[in-house]
């Protein structure tokens, strides 16, 4: 990739959303990709370890108990 | 037709919330707007059980659900916030001067200033764990279509969080672009 050709495809980046043109599409050095990998995973994981807040639990619960109930059980 | 969310459906449901809950965060930026999303999604997978064929990807089906979700969310706040992108701009420092440092925050920051789709392809593609394919099926869209989206942001993210030595690639303005907010 020459200079002239990159500053080209980074602009095309900066203009962001646009469309969908895989032929302008820049390409990270592995390097790069990497840390930029592991820092979203990162922070993903920290986010995936926090606990379950209780009203999904009650939700889903709740439900269970409402079908229980409609069978006659309760 | 009622749905019936048998106990072992309702732990599959259960165990998905976690990784709901990462996307919906990642993807809106609130913790907030994120559960309102998971409990939206949750609902509407129950009342749409009989549209999930079984055998198929559970979380793949939820995220499409959730992903759907937030998008028809955003549409209709788009039409209040003018610039949605300008509510960032006061709390973004990203200064490329701060040298390689990074942390959750700054590296939040930066996500957020991606174009959603983006986002949501990097999110998917390399957090959540789905491949390509599931990727764009759950966003609707052509698998290379979702490679791209995956390359910009992560592009774009390396830009932002000055990662890389980009000399070639137009360093110039890419600092004006991360300081622009």
């Amino acid at each position: 990739m020459t200079v002239d050709k990159g500053n080209k495809l980074a602009r095309t980046t900066l203009e962001a959303s646009v469309n969908d043109k895989l032929a302008t599409d820049p390409k990270l050095d592995s390097g790069s990709q990497k840390r930029i990998g592991d820092q979203l995973r990162a922070m993903y994981d920290e986010l995936m370890q926090q606990p379950v807040p209780d009203r999904f639990r009650d939700l889903l619960e709740q439900l269970d108990k409402k079908n229980g109930a409609k069978e006659g059980s309760q | 037709m009622t749905p019936e969310p048998d106990p072992e459906l309702r732990e599959a449901l259960l165990a998905a919330v976690p990784s709901l809950r990462a996307f919906a965060i990642s993807l809106s930026g609130q913790v907030d707007r994120a559960d309102d999303l998971v409990q939206d999604t949750l609902l509407r997978a129950l009342a749409n059980l009989h549209r999930f064929e079984p055998g198929t990807n559970l979380n793949a089906w939820l995220f499409t659900i959730l992903r759907n979700l937030f998008h028809s969310e955003y549409r209709k706040r788009r039409r209040e916030v003018e610039d949605p992108d300008g509510s960032y701009a006061g709390r973004l420092k990203v200064q490329p001067d701060q040298g390689s440092h990074l942390d959750f925050e700054d590296f939040r920051s930066a996500l957020a200033k991606l174009p959603s789709d983006q986002r949501e392809a990097l999110l998917l593609v390399g957090a959540s764990g789905f491949s390509y394919e599931e990727a764009a099926h759950i966003c609707g869209c052509a698998v290379g279509t979702i490679k791209s989206r995956v390359n910009r942001a992560r592009f774009r993210l390396a830009s932002l969080l000055n990662v890389e030595d980009i000399e070639d690639l137009g360093p110039d303005s890419m600092t004006r672009a991360a300081l622009q907010g």
